[in-house]
């Protein structure tokens, strides 16, 4: 009896108690991880299929290869980590860690749906965008402890990369935010129901893709790792499951910027399938995901399209363009809650 | 006003990706399951004929790479003789051990592929070249390359 009673209370704790449910699963790490293997798989067969080649096709050749990405990370998992002796050891191990950490830490605060929610705040967009601030600081560590040329300029112009977009980023969150006159994510997507945030303010949806598209080193924004200019930018030094780590952190702070695009402009979970929640309590949210999933194709079919900028091109965007449009749409908001009320 | 302009020509840019997405062709040929037809005179593996062979070893001092090193051989009945083998692990493929061969025991075959599990195994004793390379373990799809007006270049079957 007791065996059953706690297998019981396990299942309720892990499936349906949004603080542990979010995290772990949706919008949380098991997403994550599935997303990862299938994206980048979809990033490699688009690419190849603007450039008529066919893409990663010999891992599960009847479904068009798309195990390659388990097979990748299998490698990565039984190949040795070189660690090398000039660098600083502890800045090495622990900088990948923490990159993929905080990249992922932003996603346990999404909320699923309006009840099923990790994070129940007044100011949850804020610590959303707080968190997601703090990757970049260990793209430089790493930079840093590789004690590498080429890791340390990586590493500098993801520095000079993220002074230009940060601002924007913070403007046009904030733009939107004073739309709806809330900073809570759940309230925001609410309000939406009727009209969505891409309508109500365009401007200001517009610079956030494109500093989404900036901070995650997207095409034509792929400056610190630059392959083809600094072998790997800050990246470099590093084999087997660190680089794994680092390979991941981009996409995943790409996806939790894809799933707040979605929430704050695409209308969340409206128009909300209520049929879903008899299946499970966070099920309506797989809306917000598709709607973040088409973004983020939208982004990996990028790297197919564009070549990269200059690193003094980007930084031009990101001042005299981005930071200009979010100002612009701070004065459309105004002129939004003018005119509305 | 430039900025017009650019996104215009940013969207031109998204357009054309767009359009290779769902264009039909691609130029990849599938090896090994299809293979391009070589033309005439390809420089493929060698292989050695025993019987014309004069052993002058002019092969193995012509060979750029050290490929080619001659090797004695007893032959019943008749006194030792030396005949050339073939390394090709150092094999460069430039074809001058052919041109050189003033008996013509070295000729060119249309196989260039020859994968090995070991480095010992890519050495060819004389008697083994003179069976020349390994036959394909499966029959290619032959396809040839044909310049296409639209696509560029284009492989049909042939």
């Amino acid at each position: 009896m007791q065996v059953s009673e706690i297998i019981s209370w396990l299942i309720n704790l892990l499936f349906y108690k949004p603080e542990v449910f979010c995290p772990i699963f949706y919008p949380g790490l098991v997403t994550i991880l599935a997303l990862l293997i299938f994206i980048i798989w979809l990033e490699r067969k688009i690419a190849a299929k603007v450039q008529l080649r066919y893409g990663p096709l010999y891992v599960t050749r009847k479904a068009g290869g798309i195990l390659q990405l388990l097979a990748d990370l299998l490698r990565y998992m039984f190949q040795e980590p070189i660690i090398p002796k000039t660098v600083d050891k502890i800045a090495f191990i622990a900088g990948p860690v923490l990159l993929f950490a905080t990249a992922y830490v932003p996603a346990a605060l999404l909320p699923a749906t309006a009840e099923f929610t990790g994070l129940r705040s007044e100011l949850s967009l804020l610590a959303v965008l707080a968190l997601l601030t703090l990757a970049p600081i260990f793209d430089i560590i790493i930079g840093w402890g590789s004690n590498n040329k080429f890791s340390l300029i990586g590493s500098m112009r993801e520095g000079y990369i993220v002074m230009s977009y940060e601002i924007p980023m913070f403007l046009s969150t904030l733009a939107i935010a004073m739309v709806y006159g809330s900073l809570n994510i759940v309230e925001i997507v609410e309000m939406q129901s009727r009209c969505w945030g891409i309508l109500l303010n365009p401007i200001a949806a517009a610079t956030f893709l494109l500093v989404a598209l900036i901070s995650t080193a997207r095409f034509p924004f792929e400056i610190a790792e630059a392959e083809t200019e600094i072998v790997m930018g800050p990246y470099t030094e590093y084999s087997g499951i660190l680089y794994g780590l680092l390979m991941g952190a981009s996409y995943v702070k790409f996806y939790v910027l894809s799933m707040l695009f979605a929430l704050l402009f695409l209308g969340g979970w409206h128009p909300s399938i209520t049929w879903l929640e008899k299946i499970h309590p966070a099920a309506p949210g797989l809306v917000v995901f598709i709607k973040a999933l088409i973004i983020m194709v939208f982004g990996i079919f990028l790297r197919a399209v564009y070549p990269r900028f200059r690193v003094d091109q980007a930084i031009r965007v990101g001042w005299h363009l981005l930071f200009m449009l979010s100002m612009l749409s701070i004065a459309y908001s105004l002129a939004v809650i003018w005119l509305v009320g | 006003m430039e900025l017009p302009k650019r996104v215009v020509h940013h969207i031109e840019a998204l357009l054309t990706g767009a359009k290779y997405l769902v264009a039909k062709p691609r130029m990849t040929v599938m090896y090994p399951e299809e293979a391009q037809i070589l033309p005439e005179g390809y420089r493929g593996m060698p292989k050695f004929n025993r019987e014309k062979c004069r052993s002058c070893s002019l092969c193995a001092r012509i060979c750029p790479a050290n490929a080619i090193k001659m090797y004695t051989v007893e032959v019943e009945g008749e006194k030792k003789k030396k005949y050339p083998g073939i390394n090709y692990n150092r094999c460069i493929f430039c074809g001058f051990c052919v041109d050189i061969c003033p008996a013509g025991a070295l000729e060119f075959t249309d196989i260039h592929d020859y994968a090995s599990y070991s480095l010992e195994d890519l050495v060819f004793k004389p008697d083994r070249f003179a069976e020349g390379p390994p036959p394909r373990p499966f029959k290619p799809k032959l396809v040839k390359p044909m310049l296409d007006e639209e696509v560029g270049l284009k492989y049909v079957p042939g």
